[in-house]
């Protein structure tokens, strides 16, 4: 028993676990340029952290309504997605095969490209609103607009893989209690909100705690888009870390908001995961 | 009741509502108002990809097209190196975290007790654990082992990231079969190892390799562990394509054609196992 998982525990704790301990080790410790010996300051880095203005009164907000924001959009137009390609009907392998794209581009070329869309002198974007007679908008200037093209990104990513899996989900339903509604002439809605629903409701929390989990670290499409801007406006948790550690070159404290965010995310994901438990076994 | 009463009492709803014909029209509608915001950004893409350098900021104008931008960017031996690396990585980090998971999800389908359960509960913290958390420190163990900027430097903690959440989809899969095959292989004088290889692998296969789909992919389109955890010597597609946009030069062309070359073999891969990843998704 214990062989079949001993590949998979070296590997964790020597590229997962040590990496981890030696990182909160970091964050003890003052880490900046003018102290050589790194000296074991305790909890002073946190103490910052956690005093930062920026870091709770827009980091934390941020990675939150981020994904919330992200997880609820893309839930959305993927039900609608999938719904709409349970029925037959002849476009829909056309539009099935459409939908894999954003699985298969990397997110950073993604990141890229929708950058390059939006840019305020060349995009695309601007061009077209510029043809309906409408003010050209300088969309990565201003924080709302900037993270609503963050959004769009993620949501673009994101939907096809709920659309997919909830597809799958869909598709694995018995039929019987729909022939039983369309028996007793249940209208398209009421047979969506009181069987569909319910029934997909499992599928559903699964994908919600994967993507909420995976949505709070996000990184390289809001790096690569504004890299945190403008003047911090966007900054998710991932983004504070990187910047605190390597632009203003404060190891321990990027360790330290590393770490603070980990016990946050943590805690958030043991939550889920009763919450998961109620509607599927997982573990068992 | 027979089947064509209940298709009789269906369009009762919106559908009926509309002219004949309309229903098929509204689809088309929809089927267009979902493929274009889907397939824009990438088509986008491939049309800058092919203009000039001179046109790329106006590719709404002009009619210029060529494929320039690929000769050059063809021409420059460190995108070649990364298309191989690339490959290479992909493939290997696929065998590698395959074979780990596929006995640790294996391990969490058929043992009862405290280390299965104590391994569950550790690979789901893990799997939450922000990479950010642990990717800078994880620069300072690869050098400290020697294997910062080679294959085995990028391999080994892509493997360490894919066996939380694939140990998590493997145990899916062997709860999916029925172990009772494999009892009736260890009463017949199997071992616990035989009957897992030869018994519970060969049914697995399906679900292998939709995953085996997925972590290609996911490789091929990594970007920050290839950012941090590699240099010169071991160029990555994602990271040198991303060095065509940088702040000293925009050359959005050039990134572009690298975009698209690294989106080749990713479009291969996704059509030829499309029937296998829609299998795989299904958590």
């Amino acid at each position: 028993m214990l062989a079949l998982i001993a590949p998979a525990v070296l590997a964790l704790v020597l590229f997962q676990v040590v990496p981890i301990l030696s990182g909160a080790n970091t964050s003890f410790r003052d880490w900046s340029l003018h102290d050589p010996k790194r000296t074991w300051i305790g909890l002073a880095n946190y103490d910052h952290v956690l005093r930062d203005s920026d870091f709770i009164g827009t980091v934390l907000p941020n990675t939150f309504g981020f994904m919330a924001a992200s997880v609820a959009c893309s839930l959305v137009l993927g039900l609608l997605l999938a719904l709409m390609l349970h029925r037959r009907w002849p476009g829909r392998g056309l539009v099935q095969s459409i939908i894999l794209l954003p699985l298969m581009v990397a997110p950073v070329i993604a990141a890229i490209m929708i950058r390059w869309m939006f840019n305020d002198q060349f995009g695309i974007v601007n061009v077209v609103l510029e043809g309906l007679g409408l003010a050209p908008v300088s969309w990565l200037t201003g924080r709302w607009t900037a993270f609503f093209v963050i959004l769009l990104t993620d949501v673009w990513l994101w939907t096809p893989w709920f659309a997919l899996i909830l597809l799958a989900g869909l598709e694995s339903l018995p039929r019987e209690p729909f022939e039983a509604a369309q028996i007793d002439a249940a209208g398209a809605w009421r047979t969506f909100r009181y069987i569909t629903l319910p029934m997909l409701r499992p599928v559903m929390v699964v994908c919600i705690v994967i993507r909420a989990i995976d949505a709070f670290r996000t990184f390289d499409i809001v790096w690569t888009i504004t890299g945190g801007g403008p003047a911090r406006g966007t900054e998710l948790f991932s983004i504070y870390a990187y910047v605190e550690s390597f632009q203003f070159l404060n190891l321990g404290r990027g360790s330290a908001a590393a770490v603070i965010g980990a016990i946050i995310i943590v805690i958030f994901a043991l939550a889920l995961y009763r919450i998961l438990n109620r509607f599927v076994e997982v573990s068992r | 009741m027979n089947a064509t009463a209940i298709a009789g009492a269906e369009p009762a709803g919106f559908f009926a509502a509309l002219a004949p014909g309309g229903k098929r029209v509204l689809f088309a509608l929809a089927a267009i108002a979902v493929c274009v915001p889907f397939a824009f950004p990438v088509l986008w893409l491939v049309l800058t990809s092919l203009r000039p350098g001179s046109g790329v900021y106006y590719v709404h104008r002009g009619t210029e097209f060529t494929i320039d931008n690929y000769y050059e960017v063809l021409s420059q031996p460190i995108v070649l190196q990364a298309l191989f690396n690339s490959f290479m990585i992909s493939t290997l980090a696929t065998v590698l975290s395959l074979g780990v998971t596929a006995t640790s999800g294996y391990m969490l389908s058929r043992f009862r007790g405290p280390v299965p359960n104590a391994w569950f509960s550790l690979i789901y913290i893990f799997r939450c654990v922000p990479y950010v958390s642990w990717v800078l420190p994880l620069y300072f163990v690869t050098q400290r082992l020697g294997i910062f900027d080679t294959y085995w430097g990028l391999l080994l903690p892509h493997v360490a990231v894919h066996i939380c959440f694939f140990s998590w989809i493997m145990k899916g899969f062997f709860d999916g079969i029925d172990p009772s095959m494999e009892y009736a292989a260890m009463i017949d004088g199997c071992s616990r190892w035989g009957a897992f290889w030869r018994v519970a692998m060969p049914a697995a296969i399906p679900g292998l390799t939709a995953l085996a789909i997925l972590c290609w992919l996911y490789t091929w389109n990594e970007f920050l562990f290839a950012l941090i955890l590699t240099s010169h010597e071991t160029p990555i597609l994602t990271v040198v394509m991303a060095q065509f946009v940088h702040e000293l030069g925009m050359e959005w062309h050039l990134m572009s054609a690298t975009a698209v070359l690294a989106l080749g073999p990713a479009l291969i891969v996704t059509l030829f196992g499309q029937k296998y990843v829609l299998r795989g998704l299904r958590v």
